[in-house]
């Protein structure tokens, strides 16, 4: 990048403008749409936004159209590779038919934190967390 | 232009809002200001795990307990068109067509980052 544009959100994003972005937020749910505006708190607005959910080797997108984001729940931004975006060897199934499944493994996960942050704070000293619902 | 002022010009518009804890609450938009900050109207509340309902007349939500908001696809489009006019009308007023100095308002500089997305790019989804 440019040495010219100092580390800043709007240094950083500039470039992403009009692009096809994945964002992750803190709750875990992965959004794919076309970036066209942000702010200095990472706010952004997402257009023709589907939701991505994964289980196993098969993915299902929900469409929902235009987001604004509050910058606070994002976790990541990153730019898709339209040549290279097809190429992953995922298949595409119904949402409705995933959505269960994602929702187990959501849990899953949930409850293996619960039991590993209960461990490193009654045996190994760790302080307890927040409970901020993060999910990514 | 930025997220907040697409937020200003969904006013009266129907939106729904998730709060960081789930919950999400659908309605039209009243008022907003630069904390994100909003009031809605006639609004359906529903829980996180989307199984109870509540109507509200009207709601005040503190910004900093949003997660999203998901508003209409139309309003991208409206706020360009608006933005256009308003730069139409400005420069008819200084008369004639855009002087140099014209050029650098509206963050249409080098770096204006923010503003290249309000732009009219079309919709290159």
């Amino acid at each position: 990048m440019d040495s010219l544009i100092p580390f800043t959100t709007s240094g950083s994003l500039v470039d992403c403008v009009d692009r096809k972005m994945l964002v992750i937020l803190r709750d875990g749910r992965k959004l794919h749409g076309v970036l066209r505006s942000y702010d200095q708190f990472a706010n952004l607005v997402l257009e023709d936004t589907v939701e991505r959910i994964y289980h196993g080797n098969a993915f299902a997108e929900n469409w929902h159209g235009l987001f604004l984001i509050r910058g606070e729940n994002v976790v990541l931004l990153g730019e898709i590779d339209l040549d290279r975006e097809d190429d992953v060897p995922l298949k595409q199934v119904d949402y409705n038919l995933l959505i269960s499944y994602h929702k187990q493994d959501a849990d899953t996960k949930k409850e293996r934190e619960e039991v590993k942050s209960q461990i490193l704070y009654e045996q190994k000293g760790f302080c307890k967390e927040g409970g901020e619902g993060d999910g990514y | 232009m930025l997220p907040l002022s697409l937020l200003t010009a969904a006013q009266n518009k129907p939106m729904l809002v998730e709060l960081k804890n789930g919950e999400t609450l659908n309605g039209h938009l009243v008022n907003c200001d630069n904390f994100m900050n909003i009031t809605l109207r006639e609004v359906y509340q529903t829980n996180a795990d989307g199984d109870r309902f509540w109507k509200l007349k009207e709601c005040y939500i503190r910004g900093s307990t949003i997660k999203y908001l998901r508003v209409p696809d139309a309003l991208l489009d409206v706020v360009k068109e608006e933005q256009n006019r308003a730069r139409d009308a400005g420069r008819s007023a200084r008369g004639g067509h855009a002087p140099g100095r014209g050029n650098m308002r509206g963050g249409r500089g080098g770096r204006g980052g923010p503003m290249r997305g309000g732009r009219g790019r079309g919709r290159g989804a």
